[in-house]
């Protein structure tokens, strides 16, 4: 039982949700799935004098593909992502991500936009949003600004997102052909939390590439890969990137389930791994065309 | 703290139509349990881990402890109560569970009931790793997992066979 009150809005427009939020303020909270914000509530962490579910809304909710890029609603949920032939055709990696949360249950009511909302530093997605360079719509009742992911993500559980703001899309642009792509992650057993996610793109017949590390600092670290791959995907390559993501996962943070010298050696790890995994399909889709 | 506004819904469970004014904070799995007496539904956790508050709501399983009862409004709801017309007609899942030794305290066994009866409706004859992939949200403190595994094949294949005869002349069973 959640102890604190709150008044209960289930707007049915998305004008509607945002107006709520321009007189609520920061004493609102946005519910998506709950899948995060109930649990937190019920544990009294956090206690809003309003809750704004967009459980009622039409649309937020659509996968579209576009000319050049793929846009996703807020609201779509893992399951969405984990089942729709638009998504994992065009980016497998992500659903191969959603496919990773959790378990069914969580997969049916949790959203792409309430996970990255809440930006939890080992959620799978951000790795593979930063991977894939997409950019999210947040809107206001005074317009609509776009922010790339690497700009989206500001501190540990922390967004540029405004408390007046919703996030209502994320726009992927479409990977050129040829690209392979690949997400995994490091956890305990099936269901649980990762302890370290990795996303990667390889692209120019694995002379260029992203890397985006989760869980090894309040935010994803993001690594360009062009610099390692210059020669492609050698045992070269595979040190240089090793050393970096090491170096670049020096802020990681112990917890429960792992100290920080696991964090960073199983970062190499799941990186080493994600590369090989994107360099293999990339390899795979060039010798096809 | 502010004053208790209620929010009236209106929503289905196991077929029969209700009309409420709830307390924003109350949970989904509290209101079935406390309000509508269907205390088949459990509680292990109240933070989303345990899947014993298990429930299928509008043709998908969630975790009735993280949705909140002012937010169902137009939803309907089916609970363990909802799946059988009586222990003489058990669900092809629930009878598994009987045969196979797929319950020892039965605490879970609702949910895992219900997530069995999901993961077969969308994959009638999963593997031994499908069907753990398709259990994983529900925790079973005593069994082991092993028979549970085994209910569910059990149940695979009992509806599986069961299908056949209306099938046949239909399509050819692969
Ligand atoms: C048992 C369990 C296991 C899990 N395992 C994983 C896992 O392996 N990997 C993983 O990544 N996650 C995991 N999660 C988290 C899960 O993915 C959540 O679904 C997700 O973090 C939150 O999404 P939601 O839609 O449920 O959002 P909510 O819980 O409704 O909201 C989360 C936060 O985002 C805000 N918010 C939501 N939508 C918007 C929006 N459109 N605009 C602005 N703000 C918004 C809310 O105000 C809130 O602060 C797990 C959760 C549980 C309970
Ligand atoms: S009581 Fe809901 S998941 Fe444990
Ligand atoms: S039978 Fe006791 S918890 Fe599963």
């Amino acid at each position: 039982m959640i102890t604190e009150s709150y008044e209960f809005f289930a707007p049915t427009s998305v004008d509607e949700a945002l107006s709520l939020l321009a007189r609520h303020g920061d004493d609102a909270k946005v519910l998506a799935g709950g899948m995060t914000l109930v649990p937190i509530m019920t544990l009294g962490l956090t206690q809003p004098a309003a809750v704004v579910s967009l459980n009622h809304l039409s649309g937020l909710d659509q996968v579209q593909e576009e000319t050049d890029s793929v846009a996703i609603g807020a609201r779509a949920t893992h399951h969405t992502l984990e089942t729709h032939a638009t998504v994992s055709s065009h980016f497998p990696l992500l659903s191969e991500a959603a496919s990773s949360i959790g378990d069914p249950q969580i997969r049916h009511r949790g959203t792409l936009g309430g996970s990255l909302a809440h930006a939890d530093p080992a959620a799978d997605y951000p790795p593979v949003m930063l991977a894939l360079g997409a950019r999210f719509v947040l809107r206001s009742r005074s317009g609509e600004r776009v922010v790339a992911a690497g700009d989206f993500f500001v501190d540990l559980l922390t967004t540029a997102l405004r408390a007046d703001e919703l996030l209502t899309e994320i726009r992927i642009p479409k990977l050129e052909p040829g690209t392979g792509t690949a997400a995994t992650k490091l956890h305990r057993v099936e269901g649980s939390f990762g302890i370290v996610t990795a996303a990667a793109t390889i692209s120019g017949c694995g002379r260029r590439g992203k890397l985006a590390v989760g869980g090894v600092a309040p935010i994803p670290v993001l690594i360009d890969l062009d610099s390692h791959l210059v020669e492609g995907p050698s045992e070269a390559a595979h040190a240089t990137i090793a050393s970096e993501v090491w170096e670049r996962s020096a802020d990681a943070s112990p917890d429960l389930t792992a100290s920080v010298e696991y964090k960073r050696s199983m970062a190499r790890v799941m990186a080493r791994r994600v590369i090989d995994h994107a360099v293999e399909r990339a390899g795979a889709k060039g010798g096809q065309s | 703290m502010t004053d208790v506004v209620k929010y009236l819904v209106s929503f289905e469970v196991n077929g029969e139509s209700h009309r409420r004014d709830v307390d924003p904070r109350l949970l989904l799995v509290d209101m079935l349990r406390d309000d509508l007496r269907l205390t088949g539904t459990h509680v292990g956790c109240s933070t989303g881990n345990c899947g014993a508050c298990t429930v299928v709501l509008d043709g998908k399983t969630v975790k009735s402890c993280c949705v909140l009862a002012a937010d169902v409004e137009g939803s309907r709801i089916l609970t363990i109560e909802g799946m059988s017309e009586g222990p003489d007609q058990l669900h092809p899942v629930q009878e598994a569970f009987v045969e196979n030794h797929g319950l020892q305290c039965g605490y879970c066994t609702p949910g895992m009931v219900l997530s069995a009866r999901q993961l077969l409706e969308s994959n009638p004859s999963p593997s031994e790793e499908e069907i753990r992939r398709g259990i994983a949200g529900n925790l079973c403190r005593c069994t082991g997992y092993v028979f549970i595994v085994k209910s569910i094949q059990a149940a695979a294949e009992a509806t599986t066979t069961d299908k056949r005869p209306s099938a046949e002349g239909a399509e050819p069973n692969p």
